[in-house]
């Protein structure tokens, strides 16, 4: 059975792969901040809706005082808010400073995968008793 | 490799934008270069444009420098009989050149060339947590 087999594996293999494209799409951004007509782009955000649905745990409520929590099933991604972009005279519209954000956390959001993913690496490596 | 697509791109960024400062300086030190002959037309400031291309072998929109254009504005006419670039009138043509504009664009170029800096930046340290992923 290969690695990427395993669903959680898969899906930060994929999460893995949208942010080096989402870096890709950054940094020509960044480099055509001066080129006219130029307009900023970036990706939709990976859809795991369907991933997480088939293994949707519900929560158990021990109290009745506690507020019903919901199984947090499908993303909840903010939707790229497109329009806010702000078009110069020679028809560019990227902000090196919305660039250096997002590039910040797309760095960060990727750090955060990829311990994720040594993370689920370490829980194999527990279970064939290597740890 | 994506990442290695990200900071080629980048760098195509760098390269563009020291290419502009290289006309940057060449119109600040050419601001008052005048004509040669008598009467003749003086330095004309130059500029740069940047074009975004798609490079084929990396599969991505690199910038590059595209033609670098002159400033077809006015020259600034001085009255100065005794210069040897002075025509009939005694009037002399100073290039075109702003000195507070062209700083104005170093500081832009500046600026852009530390963005891209700052995407080869973050780009490496993504590249360097993947290789992390080996040692853990």
């Amino acid at each position: 059975m290969p690695i990427t087999d395993i669903p959680i594996l898969s899906m930060l293999h994929e999460r893995m792969e949208w942010h080096q494209e989402r870096q890709r799409v950054l940094a020509e951004n960044v480099a055509n901040a001066d080129t006219p007509n130029y307009h900023a782009r970036d990706l939709a955000p990976p859809d795991f809706s369907h991933e997480v649905q088939r293994a949707s745990l519900a929560l158990d409520r021990t109290n009745p005082s506690h507020i019903t929590g919901q199984a947090s099933g499908g993303s909840q991604f903010a939707a790229d808010s497109g329009g806010r972009y702000e078009i110069r005279p020679r028809g560019n519209s990227v902000t090196h400073e919305d660039e250096m954000m997002k590039a910040a956390s797309n760095q960060m959001d990727y750090d955060a995968v990829t311990s994720l993913y040594t993370r689920s690496l370490a829980l194999i490596k527990i279970a064939i008793g290597k740890a | 490799m994506d990442f290695l697509k990200s900071l080629a791109i980048a760098a195509s960024g760098l390269h563009a934008q020291i290419g502009r400062m290289e006309i940057i300086s060449e119109n600040i030190a050419n601001a008052d270069s005048t004509a040669q002959t008598k009467g003749g037309d003086p330095y004309r400031r130059k500029i740069v444009t940047f074009t975004s291309e798609l490079d084929r072998s990396l599969g991505a929109n690199v910038v590059k420098l595209g033609h670098v254009e002159t400033d077809s504005s006015d020259f600034t006419v001085r009255h100065e009989p005794g210069n040897p670039a002075a025509d009939a009138n005694g009037d002399v043509k100073y290039p075109n050149v702003n000195a507070l504009v062209e700083m104005t664009d170093l500081r832009d170029a500046q600026r852009s060339y530390e963005a891209n800096l700052n995407v080869i930046t973050a780009t490496r340290r993504m590249l360097q947590r993947t290789i992390d992923i080996l040692k853990g």
